[in-house]
């Protein structure tokens, strides 16, 4: 089976600036793939180069074994694309975008579309140039969604959403991921990406510097385990891969970076009270690969 | 105090920078037309001196183009064409002015409609500079603008060594328009609750300003209207032709007025609000949803229509006053002049009308510079990102979009070949339908050559393609009107496509050179295609 999306060797250069650099991704049908990366590191670049909005400077990219940039209709005939900023057009109202966009688009669910419109609580009777942002947003999402496309490529879809409106999206990807359909959701909110994708690519100044599911990033990182001692805490700092700082009265706060079979040796003789280990949240992988010189993978 | 003063200097600085920023915005278009207004002055000056050097050759020119009612129409009522000061005042005048009204209204909109469009005017209002100093530093700007384009014109005049006072005269005449017009797009701003209505109501105003001055310089019994519309004034302050300084009052009393109306209007509304109300909400509508090329349609409709009617009203006018020309009672010379001049007689309705729809042909090509706009600010606002995400192919898009230019130009030509024999048929002049008809059609090659190059121009760079497309039909045609006098060889007043189009039905159809603009028409916008296809879609 050909995987909705797949990329080889992306790249995109604009003047001087490299946007992208030789980006490798796959991402199988009916997987949802949550791409990260903070601002100008290269989310938007890689969904239009995807959709073959722009031209790739070297390299290939295909939605379901179509290349994108020559052969663009074929490939969006099993797409449905919210982009990050919603402008759309002005003059139409929400519901004759739906029209429009669903005509164009060659079918759509309508008793969904109308369950969604009542879910996301829009004023489909307004006009889109009086609509604030998030709900322009939700005019998008809506007629994503209800196309029922194979491949859903979301730009920061929340963007401008309160946080009720979050949950229903939530829910609405949740829907869709049930049904089979792949979804690409470009994002930096990280707890968004946290509850619904299976797995992550994080982006960095264009490359992508790390990827896999959640649980295979959080082993790559350093695991967070707390320990109180009765009495005086003892000393623990020859560990290798074991970072220790103070943990307060009778504690000590290990980070530990690989197995943590040498930390649990060397606790064995001590008199341990307590013990808590934690994962790393998304946020602190996250974290961890933009913190500066650290630079696993590389930048 | 101390923190009053300090927050006084803070906000001084601050309409200092508005006022830089607001000219910076508008800085490509003002260079451009100060540059095109001191090629104007000083060409025309220096080609009227080498062109009729005697008082004989240009007695011979009064006689001939003074009396001249369809001369009249494009340039205004002449004072004095024995003297280069009249000449210039007159020939120069009525083309300037009109430039300086098209720039006064854009520039008060761009700084007042535009940046509450995008969403700036927010940002701007959000700061510590009151809401009056943001109003009055983007008059500033304008203000500033103005200044240019007076020195522009002024130098221009005094280069070609024309009196120093006579020319800074002249040139606070033609400026004394955009004056006028920076008001009605003031006005227009508040008025209109976006960018393009603003553009279309003030766009309206200027229309209805020069047909007033046409009627009054081409007519004896409304004459009187010549001193209800700006461009009148300018005429009437009669520069190297026994100046009338005291008419000023009147463009300065009627910019401030409305300048200050407006400003009232803004200081008092809802930003991204205009006074005429819109209507927000309104039940769906499916029609003209069906295809990209149908939802365009959709939203160009109302523009098609003002073009239309705006047009086909136009042409009624010419068509009506066609038989007065005729039976003005011309002396022989002035018939054989004139024919000599534009290859037309023009002492017939036919010859009249064939010679005033080379103005319809300029209409058209602007028609499709709009058409070039309206695809750039399509791909501007995002909306094509939004549409080539769908199983929307760029050529077919593209090219439906040309197709619908064309026959709208196509239908706007017709129609105003229609109403121009509907005004001569009232008259009882004997002109045909079908004559008129090819006239009008005649006005389409010249503007599918334009709408290729503009498409092109698109496709290539699109952010730059609407001042592009406009510059080139604007500097074709002042080639076209100038050209010639600058006795510049042959083939080089041969380059604009003005010079290739058949007065119709007067002269024949100039078939070989509309079949070649055509091609090169097409061969432009099938290029565009190819480029358009292969390029980066851009943003705001």
């Amino acid at each position: 089976m050909e995987p909705a999306i797949r990329t080889e060797g992306l790249t995109k250069r604009y003047g001087s600036t490299l946007a992208l650099d030789g980006l490798d991704l796959s991402v199988g049908e009916g997987e949802v793939y949550g791409y990260l990366g903070p601002n100008g590191s290269g989310k938007t670049t890689t969904i239009r180069l995807l959709l073959g909005l722009h031209r790739p400077s070297s390299g290939r990219a295909e939605l379901f074994g179509v290349d994108a940039w020559s052969e663009p209709v074929t490939a969006h005939r099993r797409v449905a694309y919210v982009a990050g900023e919603p402008f759309l057009w002005p003059a139409l109202t929400g519901a004759e975008t739906f029209e429009f966009l669903a005509r164009i688009h060659g079918g759509t669910d309508v008793a969904y579309r109308t369950e969604l419109i009542e879910r996301f609580a829009l004023d489909a009777g307004k006009k889109v140039r009086a609509l604030s942002k998030g709900n322009r947003q939700k005019v998008q999402l809506i007629a994503a969604l209800a196309s029922r496309a194979e491949l859903l490529m979301l730009d920061e879809p929340t963007s401008g959403l309160d946080p009720l409106m979050e949950v229903v999206f939530r829910a609405a990807v949740q829907e869709a991921k049930e049904r089979g359909q792949t979804i690409f959701l470009s994002s930096h909110i990280l707890s968004e990406v946290e509850a619904l994708c299976d797995r992550v690519g994080i982006l960095r100044e264009g490359r992508l510097i790390d990827e896999g599911t959640l649980q295979q990033l959080r082993h790559l990182s350093a695991q967070t385990i707390d320990v109180t001692f009765v009495g005086e805490p003892p000393r623990l700092d020859r560990l290798s891969g074991v970072s220790v700082s103070n943990g307060g009265a009778n504690s000590l706060h290990f980070e530990v970076t690989g197995s943590v079979a040498p930390l649990i040796e060397a606790l064995a003789g001590h008199p341990v009270v307590a013990l808590s280990s934690r994962e790393p949240s998304l946020e602190e992988i996250f974290l961890h690969h933009y913190d500066g010189s650290d630079g696993h993978g590389g930048g | 105090m101390a923190m009053a003063a300090a927050s006084a200097g803070a906000e001084r600085r601050g309409i200092a920078a508005i006022v830089r920023r607001a000219f910076a915005d508008g800085h490509i278009r003002t260079y451009s037309f100060a540059l095109l207004f001191f090629i104007t002055t000083y060409a025309n000056v220096v080609a009227y001196r080498s062109a009729y050097p005697a008082l004989s050759d240009r007695l011979a020119l009064a006689r001939s183009l003074g009396t001249n009612d369809a001369v009249r129409l494009f340039y205004g009522k002449p004072y004095d064409l024995l003297t280069v000061g009249g000449y210039a005042a007159w020939r120069i005048g009525g083309v300037l002015t009109l430039l300086a009204a098209v720039w006064g209204l854009l520039a008060a909109i761009r700084a007042m409609r535009t940046e509450e469009d995008a969403g700036r005017a927010e940002l701007v209002l959000a700061g510590i500079v009151a809401r009056r100093n943001v109003y009055l530093a983007a008059l500033a700007a304008i203000l500033a603008g103005i200044a240019l384009l007076w020195l522009a014109g002024f130098l221009g005049l005094a280069v070609a060594k024309l009196p120093v006072g006579g020319s800074a005269y002249m040139a606070l005449a033609v400026v004394s328009v955009a004056a006028v017009f920076v008001g009605v797009g003031a006005l227009a701003s508040q008025l209109a609750p976006s960018r393009r209505f603003a553009i279309e109501l003030s766009t309206a105003a200027l229309i209805v300003s020069f047909l007033a001055r046409v009627v009054a310089d081409t007519t004896t019994s409304f004459e009187w209207l010549r001193w209800v519309t700006p461009l009148g004034w300018a005429e009437e302050l009669r520069p190297f032709t026994g100046a009338r300084p005291w008419v000023l009052l009147l463009p300065v009393a009627v910019s401030v007025a409305l300048i200050v109306v407006a400003g009232r209007i803004a200081l008092r509304r809802d930003i991204d609000t205009g006074l005429l109300p819109t209507r927000d909400d309104a039940p769906p509508n499916p029609r003209l949803l069906g295809s990209p090329l149908a939802q365009t349609l959709r939203g160009e409709r109302a523009s098609f229509a003002i073009w239309l009617l705006s047009s086909g009203f136009f042409a009624f006018v010419v068509g009506a006053i066609s038989t007065s020309i005729a039976s003005a009672g011309l002396s022989g010379a002035l018939q054989r002049q004139v024919k000599h001049d534009a290859g037309v007689s023009i002492v017939t309705p036919v010859g009249y009308m064939s010679l005033t729809f080379i103005f319809f042909v300029v209409v058209l090509s602007l028609f499709a510079c709009a058409q070039v706009s309206a695809a750039r600010n399509a791909e501007m606002d995002q909306q094509l990102e939004t549409l080539f995400a769908l199983p929307i192919g760029r050529i077919g898009w593209l090219a439906g979009r040309l197709a619908l230019a064309a026959a709208a130009a196509a239908a706007i030509g017709l129609f105003a070949g229609l109403c121009a024999w509907a005004g001569a048929v009232s008259q009882n002049a004997g002109v045909s339908l079908p004559q008129m008809l090819g006239a009008g059609a005649n006005c389409l090659p010249v503007a599918l050559l334009f709408l290729g190059l503009g498409t092109l121009a698109y496709a290539i760079v699109p952010r730059a393609s609407s001042g592009i497309a406009y510059g080139l039909v604007m500097v074709a045609f002042l080639w076209q009107l100038f050209g010639g006098a600058l006795s510049a060889p042959r083939w080089l007043i041969e380059v604009t496509p003005f010079q290739h189009v058949g007065l119709v039905p007067a002269q024949a159809f100039r078939a070989g050179d509309a079949a070649a603009m055509v091609a090169i028409g097409v061969a432009a916008a099938l290029a565009a295609l190819w480029t358009f296809r292969r390029r980066d879609l851009i943003g705001p």
